[in-house]
């Protein structure tokens, strides 16, 4: 047999495979996917490396193997489940009173009034303060001494003397849930109302001719109809909550006592004031698979209603 | 045709190459010594600190590149410049963070620079809170103390002659000043979760005669004795039972507190010494010519003793490595931290600036500084409680995690959530554990 006439296997050409529109595209793509790597993926890998090793910043030239430890070493810490505790409750309340504020001026919105633009508008202003400022704002309203909350109640007669508002541990996490709620409720608003839009408005035209009143429609068309919008905004916002870290570092810094000591607070303290970056490192991962766990949970559950 | 004479490209690479490698060889051979001396700081009279290097680039021919960090995020950026390596020589260090940064190597003794550690006009405090494991780090920057200030305007409408010598008698005087109707809250005292929170516990135990840890750095706190249990219980029942202190002691910061008793709605206050000088300035202050300080008071077995703090100027190892080096940041440091031109030049102005302390007794006695205390205070009174500063007792590489867990206990404690024991246990087993896992 002459050697022209052995078969040799194809070797794999990319310009083959690839068309040329497809080969643009991934040159034009290339630069993003390096950036991202580099700002995104790598750190994250990076820091569940980290997790795996007993790393302290001030020990530097030490950084011992040590495994799941770190992990073992979150896990079996009471103050941690407390701050879990803590997260859940603040994040529970909060996701709550969004779900529902936002609801309502979602259907407000949905109406045709004079001047619907203009408080649409208005409403938007709290998405738009910036989160530390936000914090800031509601923290000169809180303050026992001088804030304005205290102002306007003393002045309208709703109590004879100043209050305790933040100092409270018992009215710490509602208070940094409201100024966390008048944050995010424009957004959820916003994501509802675009829900409301997308209704047939035959639905409801066919339902009133069957007779059906303001009520019935809103349980048996508007809310079936805004599934899909009430999952997102509770998937959003409870992934938001959970992580949520400016108003405590501002309001509180976990304080008073360890009333509002929540997670978010929690990895702060321990990566960047202690600065145990392993176990700071391992505590965020507890907390990113956590929600990703929750977000899974809530989708499933509501998608089987949608 | 007049003939030139051609530059040939071989003479000119010759002589481009010969004049580069001179550049090259004659840095390195004083690579480290010829660069400016890198002088790091936080954010703090700015303008003054530049003033007083320009003056010293134009004394000694030393350059110097100086760069500043916003005062909340100064320990975790210096930090992180040195596990990066970044290029510093010299710079500012809070007491509080000495061991923590002896320990990493990122500072080291300057014993052997004898300019340096002359201390014999400086305050022991201060010394000793310079000073690890029997080597000292560096010259004073500033130094300061928790004061006793109190609203000399509302004792006078409430009848009292002079201020409380005892903390018996702070719930005495502001149980007349409150039944008179003067203020509600008669007491002002920080006990947020803030880096200050240390220094007005310290101040409350050592008055109290107490101590958080002794000789030895065993805890004591929780000792009913020696501990830190009358000055906690004291501001347990100051919220609790005589309702002198607002419940919202707990989220006042140190600054709210000057702001608070700066409206002039307040009796007492536990207030660091250097803002009298704002309280007794009418333009940013309504008590202003009212605020006075007195001795701290003292506890049943206490003393007028309160906690000092102090920052100083610390050298890094990147500064030893090079003799040439080291002595010109040992000349800026003294410069700084001691006389330059034969005076205190930079602590006279920085008192002037900003009305900062300085560890230096001597200048108590110079006139300057006498005229300005006297237009705001009793400058005999101030060097006096100077004199009985003490360092914080808690400064170990450990301090900063067992201070979260002291100041939440604390806080605690003060709401009626754990009592005065359970706390100061919690503080001495986390304490413990710290100190046995170091």
């Amino acid at each position: 047999m002459t050697p022209s006439a052995i078969i040799r296997p194809a070797r794999p050409n990319l310009r083959g495979a690839l068309t040329y529109d497809e080969r643009a595209a991934l040159l034009f793509l290339a630069p993003l996917a390096i950036v991202l790597l580099a700002v995104a993926v790598f750190p994250i890998l990076y820091s569940f490396y980290i997790s795996l090793f007993s790393l302290r910043l001030t020990r530097p030239g030490r950084m011992p193997f040590v495994g799941l430890d770190n992990y073992l070493t979150v896990l079996s810490d009471p103050h941690f489940w407390q701050a879990v505790e803590r997260t859940t409750y603040f994040s529970v309340l909060s996701v709550a009173a969004i779900v529902v504020l936002a609801l309502l001026i979602a259907l407000l919105l949905n109406e045709e009034f004079s001047g619907r633009r203009v408080l649409g508008a208005l409403l938007l202003v709290p998405w738009a303060i910036p989160y530390v400022a936000n914090a800031l704002m509601w923290k000169w309203i809180y303050d026992s001494n001088y804030g304005a909350l205290n102002g306007l109640l003393y002045q309208l007669d709703f109590i004879n003397s100043y209050m305790v508002w933040l100092g409270d541990s018992a009215k710490t996490l509602p208070l940094i849930a409201n100024a966390f709620v008048w944050k995010e409720v424009p957004l959820a608003a916003i994501l509802l109302l675009v829900g409301l839009k997308t209704i047939p408005p035959d639905l409801h035209a066919a339902a009133k001719v069957d007779g059906a009143n303001t009520v019935r429609r809103f349980f048996h068309i508007t809310l079936p109809q805004l599934s899909t919008a009430f999952a997102l905004v509770v998937v959003y916002e409870t992934m938001m909550a959970i992580r949520h870290f400016d108003l405590f570092f501002i309001l509180t810094e976990g304080g008073p006592g360890d009333a509002s000591n929540v997670v978010a607070w929690r990895i702060y303290v321990e990566t960047f004031r202690n600065l145990s970056f392993g176990t700071g490192s391992a505590m965020a991962y507890v907390l990113a698979l956590a929600t990703l766990a929750l977000a899974y949970v809530i989708i499933r559950a509501l998608a089987r209603r949608i | 045709m007049t003939s030139k004479s051609k530059l040939s490209r071989r003479s000119f690479l010759a002589t481009v190459g010969a004049i580069s490698a001179a550049a090259v060889v004659g840095r390195s051979g004083r690579a480290l010594a010829g660069e400016p001396i890198n002088f790091a700081t936080w954010s703090a009279a700015v303008d003054t600190v530049e003033s007083h290097i320009a003056a010293f680039e134009a004394k000694t021919g030393i350059k110097v590149n100086y760069s500043n960090s916003p005062w909340a995020q100064y320990r975790e950026t210096m930090i992180t410049k040195f596990i990066g390596k970044a290029p510093i020589d010299t710079l500012w260090v809070s007491d509080s963070w000495l061991p923590e940064w002896a320990e990493a190597g990122w500072i080291l003794p300057v014993d052997q620079y004898k300019a340096l550690v002359d201390n014999s006009d400086v305050e022991q405090f201060c010394v000793d809170s310079m000073t690890y494991k029997g080597k000292q780090y560096g010259i004073t920057y500033y130094t300061d103390y928790m004061a006793f200030i109190y609203n000399a305007d509302m004792l006078a409408k409430a009848g009292i002659a002079a201020p409380p010598t005892s903390w018996a008698e702070v719930v005495e005087q502001s149980r007349i000043i409150k039944d008179k109707g003067l203020t509600q809250w008669p007491v002002l005292i920080s006990m947020a979760q803030e880096s200050w929170l240390i220094e007005f516990m310290t101040a409350l135990v050592y008055s109290n005669g107490g101590r958080f840890v002794d000789d030895k750095g065993n805890a004591v706190m929780q000792d009913p004795a020696h501990g830190a249990g009358t000055a906690l219980r004291w501001l347990v029942d100051a919220v609790q039972k005589h309702k002198i202190l607002s419940p919202s002691c707990v989220e006042t910061g140190e600054l709210a507190v000057l702001k608070a008793f700066s409206s002039g709605e307040h009796a007492f206050g536990l207030i660091p010494k250097y803002r009298l000088r704002t309280l007794n300035d009418p333009a940013q202050s309504k008590l202003a010519g009212n605020a006075k300080i007195a001795l701290m008071p003292k506890g049943e077995n206490g003393s007028n003793a309160t906690v000092g703090w102090m920052r100083f100027y610390g050298m890094t190892p990147r500064a030893q490595a090079d003799a040439q080096r080291a002595a010109d940041t040992v000349k800026l440091m003294e410069w700084f931290g001691g006389k330059a031109d034969g005076e205190y030049k930079f602590q006279k102005m920085l008192f002037k600036d900003v009305g900062s302390g300085f560890g230096q007794k001597s200048l108590f006695n110079d006139p300057e500084i006498r005229s300005a205390y006297a237009s705001y205070g009793d400058v005999n009174l101030i060097g006096q409680q100077q004199s009985l500063a003490r360092k914080k007792d808690v400064v170990t590489p450990w301090f900063g995690e067992w201070n979260d867990v002291n100041g939440t206990a604390w806080q605690q404690a003060i709401m009626g959530k754990v009592s005065v024991e359970q706390a100061l246990n919690t503080s001495a087993a986390k304490w413990t554990e710290l100190k046995k896992q170091s």
